[in-house]
């Protein structure tokens, strides 16, 4: 995301909309998933509902990457085979929200 | 060789306090403002850097809960714009139709939430309470069915009562009262940008006159998935949103959930609105969405009373959110059954269950049951999509004349055609609404 | 060990926004934090304390609202923080800050009785200069020495340090009391707790000195005494990712792909500035 880039013209792609967003990433993961529950999840929601693409489809399999993690909790929430182990992250690390 | 560093001497002073509270928003903050300024030995903690920052929502506050809590609100509040036009339109590929309000005094703010909660914590703080950030509460300490304190990393601090204000993911609660993972049916999940734009720019392509509007949209914005979208004015900005039933989104959004918010900021009939502003921010978080299945069987136990978002005192009846002034009173309530409790000494179950009765029968407790009411429009799907495209499909044969107006009845049919055979339950169904609200 | 770390209140600079028109920073939702890589100071120093024993104190030369900072480090396990913090020592370069600097530290070691370590960590994100600690040690005429991944204290009043450079990792003998530069991202610092940060707020063990006391000359602090000024700042353009991905469960096929990769772009994997 540019300033150049105008809102209202282009579709402007999640990835590129989170650059703007502040992140402190903590080094350690805050949330971990189980990826042997995702092989027979029909379903996925999590690919989808995450607002901050953290899981992605690749070859069929789920990938999942916490760097640009917003802390919602949605995964958590829709995740049908309980595969997510969900936490926020420590120490005034991750997301750091100023004009929300 | 010495290891004295390796466990710090907690002194008495600094690991009992009169009581804990768990997060720093606007219920946490309440509560120990208020429980600081009767002078108790407060201790509130919050996982963010500072203060705010991990807290989103829509955009506008209602202040009168808020001023009866903090006097000095309309002084020195971080406000953006006083709420002063309210618009609600219905969008669907027809076209769109606004309903626009402008009234006189106001009620409502539109301001950062994480300006306003900082605000709050300076006001706790001030008044003497004790606010450690950059700490992420482990587990509610728990003895014998009490609760006794709380738990983060290796250290535990202990308190008469712990006000547990964590918000809608309330993973402590969850593990104290060994509840389970909130349903999908209950909960809502909201995105929103902010969008910069000089506040001149924003009072020309509003109407304002540094007022503030709050916008909600229904319709195909939302692509007719139950929920709603919104659009905030603040200082030098525009909030633009989606909240959206958990329930239906996981069904419903074909792509990825990003992409609703695009399709709005693109939409042809309002992008103009934040035509060359720049994204400030990008942000999302889940809110309970149906309180009655939300909200825990009690809202206290023994040394433990639970506020705001995690009690699930909140008001979302698919248009308007109500949490900023809910979570905050409730927190104000919290503190006065604590301040009772504690001329008791008496901190039992049975002592601090007078706080849900305080909720019940303070305004919360009545708004909440009257909106109950409004569960018909959750519950009716037809509210988000054949509503919207009845009344743009209606009011657009009306007002396109080609030769000859058709009377009001002729565009009713028709929009009728247009819409589908339930389009006369739709008609009843509206009416009944227009009534209940 | 008496320890003092060295700590930059410096804005986030994760996340800049520049004013299209005049190509400044905007400062506006900027906010300040520890420089990460001071962090790593703290922590190296945190180890040193929990393995010898002794004080670690923070210090830092920056306006009031760096208290929230060092709040921060003290929350990590800091014994106290000197903040020197003056009108005038505003607007300062890399010189006049480490004159600054120096001055405070000989206070302390005067007013402690002795000092062993003055730690920095290797750089900061907003300047990237290294000078700081290089400088300070100079103007205290100590040893000193960068890159340094870890310490050993030896019998005679030594200590052994170890630095990595690109090529070399060398142990060096070092007398006490000497100056570290910690190499960045060679430490997980710890995070805050929640006993510490009860401390800190409620014994409030921050130092505030002012020019009053450290009694420096005018002339030599703040913007007067900085002889480095910047002329123009420049941004790189944003290069946009190609988020290419490889999928084969053969390492070897995936690291020729690429160094292929590499290749093509002409990046030169040798000879990069930090491992
Ligand atoms: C999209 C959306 C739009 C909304 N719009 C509006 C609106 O326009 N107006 C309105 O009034 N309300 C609105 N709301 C609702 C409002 O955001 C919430 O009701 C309100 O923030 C609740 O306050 P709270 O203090 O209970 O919880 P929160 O604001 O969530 O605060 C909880 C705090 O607890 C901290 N915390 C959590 N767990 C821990 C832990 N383990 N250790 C330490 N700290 C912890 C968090 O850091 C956080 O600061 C909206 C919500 C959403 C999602
Ligand atoms: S918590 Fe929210 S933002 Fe983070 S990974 Fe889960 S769904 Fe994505």
């Amino acid at each position: 995301m540019t300033q150049k880039d105008d809102l209202t013209k282009k579709p402007v792609n999640v990835d590129d909309i989170l650059k703007v967003d502040l992140y402190d990433v903590e080094e350690t993961p805050h949330i971990s998933v189980n990826f042997d529950r995702c092989i027979g999840c029909e379903t996925k929601p999590c690919i989808d509902l995450c607002p901050a693409k953290c899981y992605d489809l690749l070859g069929g399999k789920v990938l999942f990457s916490y760097s640009g993690c917003l802390e919602c909790g949605t995964c958590r929430i829709v995740c049908p085979q309980n595969a997510i182990s969900w936490n926020y992250p420590r120490s005034g690390k991750g997301i750091q929200y100023r004009f929300t | 060789m010495s290891t004295e560093h390796s466990t710090p001497n907690a002194s008495p002073s600094t690991n009992r306090f009169d009581a804990i509270v768990v997060g720093a928003g606007p219920a946490g903050s309440s509560a120990s403002f208020t429980l600081a300024r009767k002078g108790f030995k407060v201790l509130m903690i919050d996982r963010g850097r500072r203060a705010g920052t991990k807290n989103m929502y829509g955009g506008r506050v209602y202040s009168e809960p808020l001023e009866a809590i903090f006097p000095s609100l309309r002084k020195d509040a971080p406000v953006h714009r006083w709420v002063k036009a309210e618009r609600l339109s219905f969008v669907s590929d027809e076209g769109l139709t606004s309903i626009e309000y402008r009234g006189g005094e106001s009620k409502s703010f539109t301001t950062y939430l994480p300006e306003l909660v900082n605000w709050m914590r300076a006001k706790a703080e001030e008044a003497g309470a004790l606010v450690a950030t950059e700490v992420r509460v482990d587990r509610l300490v728990v003895e014998k069915e009490k609760v006794i304190g709380v738990q983060a990393g290796p250290d535990t601090v202990y308190a008469d009562t712990v006000i547990d204000a964590e918000g809608v993911n309330r993973l402590l609660l969850e593990g104290a009262w060994q509840m389970n993972v909130p349903r999908q049916e209950d909960l809502a999940i909201g995105l929103k940008e902010t969008i910069k734009l000089d506040a001149e720019r924003v009072n020309q392509r509003f109407g304002l006159e540094d007022e503030g509007m709050a916008w909600i949209l229904l319709g195909s914005v939302t692509r007719y998935i139950p929920g709603g979208a919104f659009v905030y004015t603040n200082r030098d900005s525009v909030s633009i949103g989606l909240v959206l039933f958990l329930s239906h989104a996981v069904k419903r959004t074909n792509g990825h959930i990003s992409r609703l918010l695009e399709d709005f900021r693109l939409h042809p009939k309002l992008k103009h609105l934040w035509r060359d502003g720049e994204l400030l921010e990008y942000s999302a978080k889940l809110v309970p969405e149906y309180w009655r299945g939300f909200m825990p069987r009690r809202l206290s136990g023994a040394g433990l009373l639970v506020v705001g978002d995690a009690a699930g005192v909140l008001l979302n009846n698919g248009m308007t959110i109500r949490g900023v002034d809910l979570a905050a009173y409730s927190g104000y309530l919290a503190a006065e059954t604590f301040t009772k409790a504690h001329a008791e000494g008496d901190f039992t179950s049975e002592m601090l269950s007078a706080y849900g009765r305080r909720v019940e029968e303070s305004f919360i407790g009545r708004e909440l049951r009257k909106h109950n009411g409004l569960e018909y429009i959750r519950r009716n799907p037809h509210f988000f999509d054949q509503y919207p495209r009845l009344v743009n499909s209606g009011l657009g044969r009306i007002f396109n004349i080609g030769l000859e107006s058709p009377t009001i009845w002729k565009a009713l049919r028709g929009a009728q055609k247009d819409v589908g055979p339930d389009a006369w339950t739709a008609i009843k169904d509206m009416y009944k609404i227009g009534r209940t609200l | 060990m008496q320890i003092l770390v060295g700590i930059k209140w410096v804005p986030n600079t994760s996340n800049v926004r520049f004013d299209p028109k005049t190509g400044a920073l905007i400062r506006e939702g900027v906010p300040s934090i520890v420089n990460p890589h001071d962090l790593d100071a703290v922590e190296f120093a945190l180890d040193l304390r929990d393995r010898y024993g002794g004080e670690v104190n923070a210090l830092s030369m920056a306006p009031p609202s760096a208290i929230e900072g060092l709040e921060q480090v003290l929350g990590m396990g800091v014994d106290s923080a000197i903040l020197v913090s003056d009108r005038i020592y505003g607007g300062a370069d890399t010189l006049a800050t480490s004159y600054v600097l120096a001055h405070a530290v000989k206070r302390i070691s005067n007013q402690r009785g002795k000092l062993d370590l003055v730690i920095f960590g290797q750089e900061t994100i907003d300047s990237s200069t290294a000078h700081i600690a290089a400088q300070t040690a100079s103007w205290l005429d100590l040893p000193y020495l960068y890159y340094v991944r870890s310490v050993e204290i030896k019998e005679n009043g030594f200590i052994a340090v170890e630095r990595w450079l690109e090529d070399e990792k060398t142990i060096y003998d070092l007398p006490l009391p000497a100056v570290l530069g910690v190499a960045m991202k060679s430490r997980e610092p710890r995070p805050v707790r929640l006993i510490y940060k009860i401390r800190a707020k409620a014994e409030k063990p921050i130092e505030i000195v002012t020019n009053e006391i450290l009694k420096l000359n005018p002339n030599c602090v703040g913007l007067k005494g900085s002889p480095t000024w910047v002329s123009k700042i420049d941004y790189t353009p944003e290069v946009k990712r190609k988020r290419e991905v490889f999928m084969d469960p053969d390492a070897g096929k995936a690291a020729k792909w690429l160094m292929q990769k590499y290749a093509d772009e002409d990046i030169n994997l040798i000879g990069g500035a930090h491992r």
